[in-house]
């Protein structure tokens, strides 16, 4: 195949699944899907390679879908399907490490044969079980387990499955509504490949496929051969639930490959925090990917060069019925573990650690205006690493790519009132350039009930990490008043009415000595109110005039050189 | 008699239009524009026109103006020192934003930056809640004391925005109230008079980019004002809005931020003046330039109009990197293809064009200016897409010969190809780029593009629109007469038009009807007290909407909403009508769930102008079905359906008549363009010399 005909196809290949996720999302009955983005979508190759992926999502789906596809051709062969055949699972330790995950996959035929697949995957409201929670010792505590089968067969609904969905979720409506545009999708994807296939006049995808695969490999090849090789290590600790979890990281640069090994990290614990392999590598290969070739498209060629293993005794590695329901208390942190690990090799290509984990608050209760039960569930993030060459990013989600959403809202749709949402002064870790600040909110719930609170929350006990010389940022909190209630991260509790809460969300790391960020640019922190004047002096070293709100230059040289 | 004028202040040129009441008489005019007072070139182009036209100013009727000048402000910050007055406890929900990344991979990425930066952002003890209740009232003095703060930091202007103002703006009102008795000298724009809409991210960016640029809205339109007096242009000023309505000089001073995308809306406005003219009235109307392409969906003779948009993005063409706008607009995507696009070989090895551009200067390498990076314009003239020696009507040469140096040279020789198959390369990604924007636009709205009829404008639209067209496999491309226009012609075929949004969620089963009366009834009354002053009461119309949703659904439809007086009964039509959207565009509706109205809208507008076709001044005479085209010789251009280059007809557009047809592959060639067939081509001419090809697909 000639380059420019290659990348013509190529590029149309890209925009067919651009085309399929876009379909999906504008015909979704869920916010979660439409707004947050939580999906992915891509096209595989008859043999189940994924070739393109569309732009969108958040690296657990994306990443986890491009392995999932050998699953089901094992229990499906290419040959036994048939047309209008629709595939379906949400097995976590097959595809995205989380029930409520649910992947759709959709033969394409031309004529009688099988030339390829689209794939999507999806978060579904509500998978039945104890709801999204950490709470659960093992997996049949989480929800309704679907392992790989058919969800269509030739064309007709296979009813007993859809009406088995139906009944274990609380949501029916949602989830079946999102599993119907999940397959249309798809069906949207099919059509335009047909047309693709018919208009360059191609038999299948095949030839093209390798092409581009080998195109990838070679470019991700060269990409990590100009690295320089040798084996880094890295280890992060996170809060975990009883006891800290540890993550040990080793990744080794060797010619043109990359292997990341997590030996050595704390074993699997019984509750709903563990990890299976697929998810552990794909926000591995995440990070690798933003690293090394953040402008290399993701197929299977761009993976091939990257191997991630983990002991089966980890919890990076956790083994069938391990509860994985909040895989994410702990999947979030590797991307920040691959970067301290790389940052030696790689100084200006790392972020340092963040926030990372995602804050996901859950309310339930009664609302005093219509004494109907209400669940309220948001999301909201801390701050980001700081770059080596700027400051992180505040409240900024990384490495997931969820939205936040806003108090008017929440309050719109809940009792909740939030009475502040602020940037924390003084949160973002001091450094050359400082990681970025998290953000406090302080809320009640109206009316005179007790309420249900659980919070899914990271970084209480171990902040942030510095990385080059940086410092940590500021660990996250919750606050009550009065004081004498207690609510314990990651855990359902109840509430006495009139509780006000606060969540203090943790900042970003920051990267390189804070004796050496410029004064003046201490000095405009300090203007803006991001780091206050204490603090200017003790972690910066700079000594500013209260009243004039000047740099002392002697008195800042001074104790800088101290 | 009267006339009306049309001025579209561009980058480069001032383009003006004259049209006669009756909307068939014409006038156009072009000066440059004056990028320090601008209003100074729409001086001299409308003296000039006038002049042209033997006309006096006192035949003017009035003047439709659109201007990028506030765009200009917000993305170089050249706006007011500007301060935000939030609830206490919610300075920073501006900065916090959306909490997200606009792109996945890349670590350096940076995030929208405030229009008021932390330090300018104050907070007052008051709080109302969702329901519109007060938990917490405003303190006078404490309003009075951050007053004198404002001053004391040199604030210039004030944008206010407190929690659920869209449900009960007293306190705002309250805080209005005072900074005018206190501080008349400040700019203040309130969030309830801007966009009472819930969601306070998005209503404090708004609310901030207005405020920013109002004095010099305020100032510049004055300006206008009194310049055209001068000229005894007396008649009323009229500013075109992003959504394709015009509102009145006080309106746009009051809300320039409505204002911020007329340009391009002007342009798809003309294409779906033309489209209905023509009685083709679905069309992606496709306006390719030297630095971008703009594509917009028109449906139904209307462009689709998007809620919200964004300005000054960190990555132009990234979505989410930007301040958010919720400001009705043509709904249009840009994306970074033109003529002045370079093509590139990336570090896979891959061939990429655009979005970095050449721009005016050094502008492609064909142009003789220095440039030495191929661009989209120099493989054009490579495939014979161009005459060397007829480009801007020959006003301009283009060197052939150093355009295929260079794409030999940059894209030829490391992809292994000589230089007009890299040529090829170029030009045909491009297009591929083009359409697959366009049909993800199109999808993401719930259109199949295939159905809809490409109208091709702006320098290079007519050059690539064949091509475009056969991959999204449209049935037909329109090449319109005087595209090089457009714009101009797009502002005199709005009618005069006010939108008016008051949020106020509520079940529709169960709905306080009579408060639904009171907002509808105050909005028409707004739009009815500005239109009054230049339109006849008898032709004041309203249009009224609600936004609704299923409960606890996240995005809303917009549904038309019968006229007259609002009661329970009116419940079951407007369900019906929400049903039968969500239907057509989900698929299916959900008929056990109940539904929510979140916002009521109306839109209060004037008559539609008269405005025929530009038609050419000498017309058109003995023209038969069967007339063959008057070709101007032959050239060779390249072909991939043979492989090469084939000798086709060069004909000039100027010499065609209406009811003339020709196929493809032909090159039609007029001042501002160029319009490239291929083979599947078969053309007519229409009564207003339009080209109308019909694409064969096979």
């Amino acid at each position: 195949m000639d380059q420019l005909t290659l990348e013509v196809l190529w590029n149309r290949l890209v925009s067919v699944v651009n085309e399929q996720a876009a379909a999906l999302m504008r015909t979704s009955f869920t916010s979660i899907v439409r707004e947050a983005g939580d999906l992915s979508a891509g096209v595989f190759d008859r043999r189940g390679r994924m070739i393109a992926q569309a732009v969108t999502g958040t690296p657990g789906h994306i990443n986890s879908m491009a392995t999932c596809m050998g699953h089901f051709l094992t229990r499906y062969p290419v040959d036994s399907l048939r047309p209008g055949d629709v595939l379906i699972t949400n097995d976590p330790w097959k595809t995205a490490s989380q029930l409520n995950d649910i992947t759709v996959v959709t033969p394409v035929f031309r004529g009688a044969r099988c030339v390829g697949f689209f794939g999507n995957c999806c978060h579904a409201l509500d998978i039945g079980g104890r709801g999204l929670s950490a709470d659960s010792r093992e997996v049949f505590e989480e929800g309704l387990f679907i392992p790989v089968m058919k969800l269509y067969e030739a064309g007709q609904p296979v009813q007993p499955v859809l009406d088995l969905l139906a009944a274990n979720v609380r949501t029916p409506d949602e989830v079946l509504g999102d599993l119907h545009s999940q397959i249309v999708g798809n069906a949207v994807g099919a059509k335009q490949l047909l047309a693709f296939l018919e208009e360059f006049g191609l038999e299948d995808i095949e030839a093209l496929s390798d092409s581009i695969v080998a195109r990838s490999e070679r470019a991700m090849r060269d990409r990590i051969a100009a690295l320089p090789d040798g084996t880094h290590s890295y280890a992060l600790t996170v809060d975990g639930f009883d006891a800290p979890i540890r993550i040990e990281t080793r990744v080794t640069i060797a010619g043109d490959t990359i292997t990341v090994d997590y030996t050595g990290s704390s074993g699997p614990v019984p509750r709903g925090i563990n990890v299976t392999l697929n998810y552990t590598t794909a926000y591995t290969t995440y990070g690798i990917k933003c690293a090394v070739s953040p402008d290399i498209p993701n197929n299977e060629g761009s993976f091939r060069p990257v191997t991630v293993t983990a002991p089966p005794d980890t919890i990076l590695n956790a083994q069938f019925p391990a509860a994985v329901g909040g895989r994410h208390l702990v999947g979030h942190f590797l991307p920040s573990a691959v970067f301290g690990a790389l940052a030696e090799a790689l100084p200006d290509r790392v972020l340092a650690p963040g926030a990372d984990g995602l804050w996901d608050t859950q309310i339930f209760g009664e609302d005093p205006d219509t004494g109907e039960r209400f669940t309220y569930v948001w999301f909201a993030s801390g701050g980001a690493g700081a770059r080596a060459d700027q400051d992180g990013l505040s409240a900024t989600a990384f490495p997931s790519g969820i939205a936040g959403v806003p108090a008017e809202v929440i309050e719109t749709l809940s009792p909740i009132v939030l009475h502040s949402r602020e940037l924390r002064q003084d949160s973002g870790g001091p450094g050359r350039f400082r990681g970025g600040l998290g953000q406090s909110m302080r809320l009640t719930v109206r009316g005179d009930r007790p309420f249900v609170f659980s919070g899914l929350y990271e970084r209480l006990r171990h902040p942030a990490p510095g990385l080059l010389g940086g410092r940590p940022g500021a660990t996250g909190a919750l606050r009550t008043r009065p004081d004498t209630v207690v609510i314990p991260p990651k855990l359902r509790t109840p509430v006495p009415a009139g509780t006000e809460v606060t969540l203090d969300l943790p900042g970003g790391g920051g990267t390189g000595d804070p004796r050496t960020r410029p004064a003046e640019t201490v000095l405009e922190d300090v203007h803006q109110g991001y780091v206050s004047l204490e603090a200017a002096k003790r972690d910066y070293g700079v000594v500013i005039d209260p009243e004039t709100l000047t740099v002392r230059a002697d008195a800042t040289a001074a104790l800088r050189r101290a | 008699m009267a006339v009306r004028i049309g001025a579209d202040i561009g980058g480069t040129f001032t383009d003006l239009v004259l049209v006669d009441d009756g909307g068939d008489r014409f006038g156009f005019g072009k000066v440059l524009t004056t990028p320090d007072a601008p209003d100074r070139a729409v001086e001299a182009g409308v003296a000039e026109l006038l002049h042209d036209e033997n006309l006096d100013g006192s035949a003017v009727s009035h003047v439709v103006h659109g201007t990028t000048l506030f765009t200009n402000a917000l993305i170089e910050r050249k706006g007011a020192r500007t301060a935000l007055i939030t609830t206490a406890g919610f300075r920073d929900a501006i900065e916090i934003g959306r909490e997200h990344r606009a792109d996945m991979y890349d670590l350096g990425m940076a995030r929208p930056v405030p229009l008021a930066p932390r330090h300018l952002r104050f907070e007052v003890s008051e709080r109302v809640l969702a329901d519109g209740s007060i938990l917490q009232s405003l303190d006078d003095a404490e309003v009075i004391e951050l007053i004198a703060k404002l001053r004391a930091a040199g604030v210039q202007a004030v944008a206010v925005c407190l929690l659920h103002s869209y449900r009960n703006p007293v306190h705002e009102r309250r805080i209005g109230t005072l900074l005018q008795d206190h501080a008349p000298e400040l700019a203040c724009s309130l969030s309830c008079d801007v966009v009472p809409e819930l969601r306070e991210y998005d209503r404090s960016s708004t609310t901030l980019a207005n405020v920013y640029v109002q004095h010099l809205a305020e100032r510049y339109l004055g300006r206008l004002r009194q310049r055209l007096d001068a000229r005894s242009v007396t008649g009323p000023l009229y500013v075109m809005q992003s959504n394709g309505g015009v509102c009145t000089v006080d309106t746009a001073a009051r809300l320039p931020i409505r204002l911020i995308e007329s340009g391009p809306a002007a342009g798809a406005l003309a294409a779906a003046h033309y489209g209905r003219l023509i009685g083709c009235s679905d069309l992606l109307s496709f306006d390719m330039g030297g630095t971008t392409a703009k594509l917009c969906v028109i449906e139904g003779g209307a462009p689709l109009i998007a809620p919200a948009f964004e300005v000054d993005r960190q990555d132009r063409f990234k979505k989410g990197s930007g301040l958010p706008v919720k400001v009705p607009v043509i709904d249009m995507i840009e994306i970074g293809a033109g003529g002045g696009s370079l093509a590139r070989i990336d570090g896979l090895g891959r061939l990429t064009v655009g979005p970095e551009s050449a721009g005016a200067t050094p502008g492609p390498v064909c142009y003789g200016r220095g440039g030495t990076e191929p661009s989209v314009t120099d493989a054009d003239l490579v495939l014979g897409c161009l005459d060397p020696r007829f480009f801007l009507g020959g006003r301009m040469h283009l060197d052939r010969e150093a355009a295929a140096a260079a794409i030999a040279e940059r894209i030829g020789r490391p992809l292994g190809l000589d230089a007009v198959a890299a040529a090829w390369g170029i030009h045909q990604l491009v297009n591929e780029n083009m359409a697959s924007a366009a049909r993800i636009h199109a999808v993401e709205r719930g259109r199949e593009v295939g159905r809809f009829a490409l109208f091709a404008f702006g320098g290079a639209g007519p050059v690539h629109a064949y091509r475009v067209a056969k991959i999204l496999r449209c049935p037909r491309v329109v090449y319109p007469l005087g595209a090089g226009v457009m714009s101009a012609v797009g502002f005199l075929t709005a009618p005069l038009a006010l939108d008016f949004v008051r949020s106020r969620p509520d079940h529709l089963e169960a709905l306080d009807w009579d408060t639904a009366n009171t907002l509808i009834a105050a909005m028409e009354d707004e739009g009815r007290a500005v239109l009054r002053r230049t339109v006849p009461d008898a032709q004041i119309g309203f249009r009224r909407f609600a936004d609704l949703r299923y409960r606890r659904q996240g995005f809303e439809l917009r549904t038309s909403v019968p006229a007259g007086r609002l009661g329970a009964d009116a419940a079951g039509p407007i369900r019906a009508a929400f049903e039968r959207q969500y239907a057509a565009v989900y698929g299916h509706t959900l008929p056990d769930l109940g539904i929510d109205v979140v916002n009521w809208r109306v839109i209060a507008e004037g008559p539609v102008p008269n405005l025929k076709l530009p038609t050419p001044t000498t017309s058109a005479t003995g023209a038969s079905d069967s007339a063959e085209p008057a070709t101007k010789g032959h050239r060779a251009l390249y072909l991939p359906e043979v492989g090469g280059f084939a000798e086709v007809p060069v004909i000039d557009r100027y010499s065609l008549t209406p009811g003339t047809r020709f196929s493809g592959p032909a090159v039609v060639e007029e001042r501002e363009s160029t319009v490239v067939l291929g083979p599947a081509a078969r053309v007519t001419v229409d009564e207003g010399l339009n080209l109308l090809a019909d694409l064969d697909h096979g």
